[in-house]
């Protein structure tokens, strides 16, 4: 409401203070948190162009950025190309371009391909958080949002690395639905697990409906709203192992729920999923029952989180 | 570079300071003695009037601080990121300073983006590993009933938020108006607040909302500030009280 910020506005055509690069600015593509992005065309080639309030903000972006591009084969996020001046309306303002990452937001196309997609694109996702956990950075502000399916390849992408933390430090960045303070399930402090809660909150969220997400945590967020989720869902059901692992914290790493989430997939391919009645058979009892002591064991084992 | 201690008021209000000194004199006056003054605003719709909004924006850049104005359910993401850039902004006047000391005037204009992204890089860093004080003023006034189960909820998450960090961080919690004086301590300093706090009880709930005086009175708070000789008859209990239990840091129920 209010507290939308508004970015300074990019003049049609500029060049930077420094290294002279001459842009030509073709239409706005959003805003994140620290400021607003422009498509942008430089020397024939497509950029997206960022600019923000606080050059500071902009510039621990490009920080983080840079350092995941030392990343040999793995492309995680977009590719940094140049962070300069300009000025508007006699004010200085820090800005910089990146490789424009052609695609879809990761909600939108999962609402055109459907749930099923959801666990296979997990996967792909958990294999760039690993590449980037093992430099030592922590996404933190992970949400369908910051994440691009590439139309060219059909590869996932991070963007808007506001959020990316050295590991240790307090989280940069969050966004309270996929964050594991808001959940009351630990501290914000960086580490592997916290990106994989944020992980398991957006499985789910991508495989609930509108409706019966929205009655989730109107008061406060608990993990046991989620549990209930998955209990009454048959699409995340199958994958209640790996899901509930990651809200309670019991991966270190991400390539620990890659691989029980590919086990939960293949498992799913060899038995067809059986419908699950609604009215009280005995095998939803059966299943019920041993959802909530599958629990009730998860619970014990981490009990002492809680004191 | 030593880690600078942060020293934060967080003024929590939904309208107009009524009585007593104005806050945003109030607001100068703990600036001037290195604490900075951020204001939230929380709403439950457009009840704010233009002289609200002005007054809130107004206490902010009196004290060097940050504003904003949220509904309820944005209170405590509001109060983190509020909190998290006016303390970089803090530490970045800090190193500023530094520089232009070493470089001359403008001396961050003139260093080139590469330069710059270091020197934010040396912030961030500073940032996280600095002390941190808050103290959270909260307006108990008769139209916040309703909010203050956010502003708990708020309270709660951002101690969360606190003890993430590497620097040491504390925090207090007090409402205004108070009972016999300008406001209660409701969290007197410690390092993390327990979940069962309730800060509904034993409220009075009044149509005052003196501001103003309760920056004055919350200035009083940080340890190492000088304070009037009437302020330090009145808060000497609660100063030395705190001592003891400083250094576990948690705060048992009883207190409320």
């Amino acid at each position: 409401m209010y507290s939308n910020p508004a970015f300074p506005k990019l003049p049609g055509e500029f060049s930077g203070k420094w290294n002279h690069k001459r842009y030509r600015v073709v239409r706005p593509l959003g805003q994140g948190a620290n400021g607003a992005v422009y498509l942008a065309e430089q020397a024939g080639k497509k950029l997206a162009v960022k600019i923000g309030l606080d050059p500071l903000d902009l510039l621990m972006e490009v920080n983080m950025l840079k350092s995941v591009q030392q990343l040999p084969k793995q492309q995680i996020g977009p590719l940094l190309c140049d962070v300069d001046d300009l000025t508007i309306d006699g004010q200085n303002c820090t800005f910089y371009s990146m490789e424009y990452l052609e695609g879809e937001r990761l909600d939108r196309y999962v609402a055109r391909v459907g749930v099923e997609w959801v666990p296979v694109l997990a996967v792909q996702l958990l294999a760039h958080l690993h590449a980037l956990h093992g430099q030592g950075w922590v996404f933190g502000d992970l949400k369908p949002e910051n994440i691009m399916m590439m139309s060219a390849n059909k590869q996932l992408r991070l963007v808007d690395f506001g959020g990316v933390t050295k590991m240790g430090n307090a989280v940069r960045q969050f966004t309270e639905e996929y964050d594991r303070g808001g959940w009351q399930a630990g501290d914000r402090r960086a580490e592997a697990a916290y990106d994989l809660f944020s992980v398991s909150v957006m499985m789910i969220r991508l495989m609930t409906n509108e409706a019966r997400w929205k009655k989730v945590g109107h008061e406060k967020r608990t993990i046991q709203d989620l549990c209930d989720i998955i209990r009454e869902n048959d699409n995340l059901y199958p994958y209640r192992a790996p899901l509930l692992k990651a809200l309670y914290g019991k991966y270190p790493q991400a390539m620990m729920m890659k691989q029980e989430l590919m086990a939960a997939i293949r498992q799913r391919n060899v038995t067809p999923p059986s419908k699950r009645g609604r009215s009280g058979s005995v095998a939803s009892a059966l299943l019920g029952g041993l959802f909530v002591a599958s629990m009730l064991m998860l619970a014990g084992t981490l009990y002492h989180l809680w004191l | 570079m030593k880690e600078p201690t942060l020293r934060q008021i967080l003024l929590v209000t939904d309208g107009c300071s009524n009585s007593g000194i104005s806050p945003v004199a109030a607001a100068t006056l703990a600036r001037e003695q290195g604490i900075t003054v951020n204001v939230i605003g929380v709403v439950e719709r457009n009840e704010i009037g233009e002289q609200g909004i002005r007054e809130i924006r107004e206490i902010a850049e009196a004290g060097g601080g940050l504003s904003d104005i949220v509904y309820p359910a944005q209170l405590a993401q509001t109060v983190q990121m509020l909190t998290r850039k006016a303390m970089t902004r803090t530490i970045h006047q800090v190193v500023n300073k530094e520089l232009k000391d070493i470089l001359g005037d403008s001396a961050l204009e003139q260093l080139t983006p590469e330069k710059r992204i270091q020197v934010a890089g040396m912030v961030d860093e500073l940032g996280e590993r600095s002390s941190m004080n808050v103290v959270m003023l909260v307006d108990t006034s008769a139209s916040m009933k309703s909010k203050l189960p956010a502003v708990q909820q708020a309270i709660h998450d951002f101690s969360i938020s606190l003890r993430s960090r590497s620097g040491r961080s504390q925090m207090a919690v007090c409402s205004f108006p108070g009972k016999h004086q300008h406001l209660d301590v409701r969290i007197p300093w410690t390092e993390q607040v327990e979940k069962a706090h309730q800060l509904t009880e034993g409220l009075t709930m009044s149509g005052l909302t003196p501001s103003g005086p309760a920056i004055v009175e919350a200035i009083a708070l940080f340890e190492d500030v000088p304070m009037p000789t009437s302020l330090e008859d009145r808060y000497r209990h609660e100063r030395t009280g705190k001592r003891d239990d400083e250094m576990d840091g948690y705060l048992e129920d009883h207190v409320f």
